[in-house]
């Protein structure tokens, strides 16, 4: 459910920084998708091309989180996301004039602070892209890379703040095509993107700083989206859960709010083999609790901001229900669009654990 | 209230009684204040700009990565080093384009989403431009406000350049240190200049080891070079800031004069005032107190007012100057001014300094003179005629001592002393001049007729009141023709200069794709081509300042008049003959005077191959020039630079008419459409630029002229204040209206013409002074100096004029004021 996210924040740089601007960069999602590709049902995915960019699509992303263990058991986690935008319709690949924008978001959550990060770059001149000749997806410096056609194994090398991150990436698990065969529907109108994931990564790796590494472990999660038109016109914004469970299944499930209170629901239950099953709207039930208030910076400002950060998952149909809650409440990615994002615990730990993504508040 | 508050009262009433005399005091002070303090804005606002120079658009550039032979960095190397983790780096483009009506555009671009300016609260870069829209088709030109004012442009107008390409929708608006550039996306910019690879990549504060190993993965034919740009800019304009601020003190100069004018009359008629109060019983110390005081307020609302109209004309003047430093140098200013607290401070003390001169130390010798009244008009006229020969002997002796400091003069700001001293020496002169030709007037009208004898007491009368406008005047006067004599000598130089210089037809810009060997290779060109110079470049530094060694064929016909001003024997033969143990080349004269170096001293400069020598076999003219430049034969220059940076080729026609044919055949060699520009378009183009130059030191100059007519004008009513009862009882003795214009403008006119007279000679030394001392040590231009007339007629005219418009100006008044001073004078009886 990230695609709104993306095209808020790489949609607000075509207007000005006025922080009362917020409310005006929803438009940009609304923006009518003439011109540029259609999400429509039944595509055949095909891999590994898939993993390239669409270009004739407007928005597409390569998201991964992870959830890491350091040697005490204490919770850390990494977000790094590559986002692309065609700024116009047709695609221009190569040179200055090429229309591909490329944005990437970085955070390191960890039990002494949260570090996020945010870079920009254009596209056709080589200093942002994915590349599938052997896969690769990078800006600067911040890169995914493989040795092969194939995503997994890879290397994941970032920095944020004065934080060095390097992480090996392994996965033999099945791609789980989300929605209607990899159709993932965001409204009851056209509003639709094409996403598959690959929720079981396993992820180790080291974060350096001043000198000192810190060992860590875990698994990670994969989204990968591209729509042309994502938001209808009454979605105000969203939450979105991926979540990994001690037994192996992950689930992944998210609501747009709409602003009559009737939110669009959606997920899927993927089993340890990655076998998945899509959940439709009747199949969850996603309540927030008690709202916390958390101080965040806003035009420079600290500013106290509440959020639902306890929320309560029912799957009726599976008899599954658990309490999310977060161990670290400040988890805001301070970039030009603002949102909340990162480790959750599922009951507490005992149950699992995972990334929820909060925005629009 | 106490005695001191009485006394200032009754000091300050006088205003109230003659408000001319408070208006014309602020006037001078408003006048001289404003056109300092307009220059002081300007500089420290330039001065400020530079110490910016080592940002683009905003952001830190402490370093260079250039190409070493200067053709430009290619994008993927740039990708590289981002993909690398140098985030530090960052792209720019600059180049200049031609519109269709031949101005030169200025254009600088950047990835605006790579610029690291902070703006985000996360450490990282952000988008600080307000907009994809720069950098997606049809993309945005931003223009400085002053520039596209110049342009006559309207937001998204698109300019029309001369290679038929447009630049994209304008934008008025700005990014720091854009200057007068127009700042635009690097692919339009591409585009627009044609070019494939960057200028240069800036590069943000690096730490020593970061500098090592950036340095370590650069490619073979990149370099890394410290920006100096900064350090360079202050030094080069120094000298053109220095000359702004001797205009701008010469006008306050001229501001004080008017004061002092004004102060004359109020001390005259205070002196009752002050007699009176003594006799009251108020001691002296409490008048010292109050006009004490009186210098404060005045000071203080002087260089108030002063200050608000040097703040508005800065912003006037600002452009022209911009532009200047922008031709001249490629400063680049911004165009948001800030009012300096110490400009403040500075105006308002030297105002109070002038006014100690010009008010207090007047007023405090009126208090040392006894109680009662001694003095009559004739102890007046003694005291005048004391006052000029002193300031007969001072002038001589200051004449003297500008004889004496002439040779010792080594320094822009000793030369600007010398020329204060100079000017200050015949202001001196005048008065005694203007008594002398009273007294040859004296002589040549009949002494039986009443009137010529009234008319010549009365010139003694008014003299000692005239004389110090008269000074002014001769100072606004003598600068304005000694700075047209060096601007219009200068503007001949440049254009015969450039004439000799630009012999070719055509030029081919260096960053042409243009192969000059395959338009060599062209069977066709026998018919047309006669010959071609292809040059190069190579930058070093010398005495901290850029040199640029400019290799060029030494057998083009531009060759063979370089414009040599000295030179060794055979001097141009000893360079054609490519002598590599020797190396001789052509210095521009600004190593000679701002180098200090001598024909036939060698240079040692650094080379791939180590330090070689290089003899200097003559100097040549290079104007408009702020860098040391050597023209060395191309042979001579690649025997130790193998790829020296291509700067441009020249091509020679056999008639004009086979220009099509020329173009057809540069195009089939390479270049594109707006590659090559023709001689006369260059020519226009360098004289454009040098009017711009100057058109700072032209307003400034007329400014000045303003002021002495306001001078002038002030003391003739003040005059006309003190002298309305004489002219009262004469009409009472029944003067007719012509006989006392007679008596009243003759000794004016006989004496405007004596200060224009002298102003000639004066002039002529002044602009002697400017083009032989201070325009060489300066800029390092040499020039012969023409002397015009025309300029000395139009000042007579104006002078005329003036003195006109200030005659209407009395009759008016003593049209009104005449009855009321004839009642008075009846009263009186």
């Amino acid at each position: 459910m990230r695609v709104l996210l993306a095209l808020i924040v790489m949609g607000l740089s075509t207007l000005s920084f006025a922080e009362s601007a917020t409310q005006e960069v929803y438009q940009v999602l609304r923006q009518d998708a003439k011109g540029y590709a259609a999400v429509t049902p039944n595509r055949v995915f095909n891999f590994p091309q898939d993993h390239a960019p669409h270009p004739e699509y407007r928005i597409e992303w390569w998201y991964i989180t992870a959830n890491l263990t350091d040697p005490s058991g204490k919770p850390w986690g990494i977000q790094w996301t590559l986002f692309r935008q065609s700024l116009s319709p047709q695609p221009i690949l190569t040179g200055w004039e090429s229309n591909q924008m490329w944005m990437a978001h970085a955070a390191l959550s960890t039990p002494n602070g949260y570090f996020p990060a945010q870079r920009f770059a254009r596209g056709g001149i080589g200093q942002a892209g994915v590349s599938t000749e052997s896969f690769a997806a990078w800006l600067d410096d911040w890169a995914w890379q493989s040795t092969t056609i194939e995503p997994f194994p890879s290397t994941l090398k970032f920095m944020t703040e004065d934080w060095a991150l390097n992480f090996e990436l392994h996965s033999t698990k099945p791609w789980v095509l989300q929605g209607n065969q990899g159709y993932s529907q965001k409204s009851a109108g056209n509003q639709a993107s094409y996403y598959y994931s690959q929720p079981h990564i396993e992820i180790t790796g080291t974060a350096t700083r001043k000198g000192q590494s810190t060992s860590l472990k875990g698994t990670a999660w994969l989204d990968r989206e591209w729509s042309s038109q994502p938001l209808a016109p009454n979605q105000a914004g969203w939450d979105w859960f991926s979540l990994h469970f001690n037994d192996g299944y992950a689930l992944m499930v998210y609501q747009l709010r709409h602003t009559d209170g009737k939110h669009w629901l959606s997920g899927s239950w993927i089993d340890p083999k990655g076998v998945s099953q899509t959940l439709k709207a009747e199949d969850i039930i996603l309540k927030p609790h008690a709202l916390s208030t958390i101080e965040v910076l806003k035009a420079k400002q600290r500013t106290p901001i509440r959020l639902p950060l306890e929320w309560t998952i029912e799957l009726p149909k599976l008899n599954k229900r658990w309490q999310i809650t977060t161990p670290y409440p400040n988890q805001w990615m301070a970039a030009q669009f603002p949102y909340w994002e990162g480790v959750v615990e599922v009951d507490g730990g005992k149950s699992g654990r995972g990334y929820m993504e909060l925005t629009g508040y | 209230m106490s005695t001191l508050g009485l006394s200032l009262k009754a000091l300050l009433s006088h205003y109230w009684r003659y408000p001319w005399q408070a208006l014309f005091l602020l006037v001078g002070l408003c006048a001289g204040v404003g056109l300092w303090s307009a220059v002081q804005v300007i500089n420290s606002h330039a001065r400020a700009s530079y110490d910016n120079a080592n940002q683009v658009l905003g952001a830190q550039a402490h370093f260079w990565i250039r190409a070493q032979d200067g053709t430009g960095v290619k994008t993927e190397d740039y990708a590289q080093l981002r993909r690398l983790g140098f985030r530090e780096v960052y792209p720019v483009v600059q180049g200049v384009v031609t519109t269709t009506t031949n101005q030169r555009l200025p254009l600088i671009a950047t990835d605006p989403i790579v610029l690291p300016v902070e703006a985000l609260e996360t450490n990282t870069s952000a988008v600080e431009f307000n907009g994809l829209a720069f950098m997606q088709a049809p993309y945005q030109a931003w223009f400085p406000p002053d520039l596209a004012k110049e342009l006559n442009l309207q937001p998204n107008d698109q300019v029309l350049l001369n290679s038929g390409y447009s630049l994209p929708p304008a934008v008025l608006q700005t990014q720091a240190q854009q200057g007068r550039q127009v700042l635009l996306d690097i692919a339009p910019a591409l585009q627009v200049l044609k070019r494939n690879t960057l200028s240069y990549l800036a590069v943000t504060q690096l730490s020593a080891t970061r500098q090592h190993q950036l340095e370590q993965v650069l490619p073979q034919y990149l370099k890394l070079v410290p920006n100096r740009q900064s350090l360079d800019l202050t030094q080069l304009t120094q000298s053109l800031h220095t000359q702004l601020t001797a205009m701008s003190l010469l006008s306050f100069a001229v501001g004080l004069f008017i004061a002092f004018n004004a102060v004359r009359f109020s001390l005259w008629y205070r002196r009752p005032t002050l007699r009176t109060l003594r006799l009251v019983g108020v001691s002296v110390r409490t008048l010292t107190f109050a006009i004490g005081v009186e210098t404060l307020i005045w000071s203080l609302i002087g260089s108030g007012l002063g200050i608000l109209l040097g703040y508005g004309l800065s912003q006037v003047l600002l452009p022209t100057v911009s532009s200047s430093l922008q031709s001249l140098y490629g400063a680049n200013m911004g165009a948001d001014i800030v009012l300096q607290p110490s400009t403040l401070i500075m105006a308002w003390l030297l105002t109070l300094g002038g006014l100690i001169l010009a008010l207090a130390m007047p007023l405090w010798q009126q208090l040392r003179l006894p109680v009662l009244p001694s003095s009559s008009l004739s102890t007046h006229w003694l005291i005048d005629q004391r006052t000029r020969k002193y300031l007969l002997i001072a002038s001589m002796v200051l004449s003297t001592l500008a004889m004496i400091l002439y040779p010792f003069i080594s320094t822009v700001v000793q030369g600007f002393v010398l020329l204060g001293i100079v000017l200050l020496a015949g202001a001196w002169a005048l008065p005694t001049l203007l008594a002398l030709s009273l007294k040859a007037l004296e002589y040549l009208l009949p002494n039986t007729s009443f009137k010529s004898r009234w008319l010549i007491r009365d010139g003694w009368a008014q003299l000692p009141a005239l004389r110090t406008a008269m000074m002014a005047l001769l100072l606004a006067l003598t600068a304005n023709l000694g700075v047209e004599a060096l601007v219009g000598s200068f503007r001949t130089s440049l254009s015969d200069w450039l004439e000799q210089r630009l012999s070719s037809d055509l030029y081919v810009q260096g960053s042409s794709q243009f192969d000059l060997h395959k338009l060599l290779a062209n069977p066709t060109t026998t018919d047309w081509l006669t010959a071609t110079n292809e040059r190069t470049q190579v930058t070093l530094r010398l005495q901290d300042r850029p040199l640029i060694l400019r290799g060029i064929d030494h057998t083009a016909p531009d060759t063979n008049d370089l414009g040599i001003t000295q030179s060794v024997p055979n001097a141009v033969e000893h360079w054609r003959s490519l002598d590599t143990t020797k190396n001789w080349v052509l210095a521009n004269e600004q190593l000679h005077f701002l180098g200090g170096k001598a024909v036939g001293e060698v240079l040692e400069l650094p080379t791939p191959q180590g330090l070689k020598t290089f003899t200097i076999a003559a100097f040549v003219h290079d104007y408009g020039n702020p860098y040391y430049q050597l023209y060395i034969p191309n042979p001579v220059l690649k025997t130790y630079w193998a790829h020296p940076e291509p700067w441009n080729i020249s091509l020679w026609l056999k008639s004009p008419n086979d220009l099509p044919k020329a173009e057809q055949a540069l195009i089939e060699a390479g270049a594109k459409a707006g590659d090559w520009t023709a001689q006369h378009t260059i020519k226009e183009v360098s004289l454009k630029i040098f009017d711009r130059t100057f058109a700072m030191t032209a307003a400034m100059n007329s400014l000045t002229l303003w002021v002495a007519g306001i001078a002038l004008l002030a003391a003739l009513m003040a005059i006309l204040q003190e002298r309305l009862p004489e002219f009262a009882q004469w009409r009472a003795l029944g003067v007719s209206t012509t006989e006392q214009w007679l008596v009243m403008s003759t000794p004016l006119l006989i004496w405007a013409m004596v200060t224009w007279l002298v102003s000639i000679p004066l002039g002529a030394l002044l602009s002697w002074i400017l083009i032989h001392k201070l325009n060489v040590m300066a800029f390092g231009w040499s020039m012969p100096l023409l002397w015009s007339m025309q300029p000395a007629g139009v000042l007579a005219l104006m002078t005329v004029g003036v003195i006109g418009l200030t005659l209407v100006l009395v009759a008016w008044q003593l049209k009104r004021q005449l009855p009321q001073a004839l009642a008075r004078l009846g009263g009186q009886a």
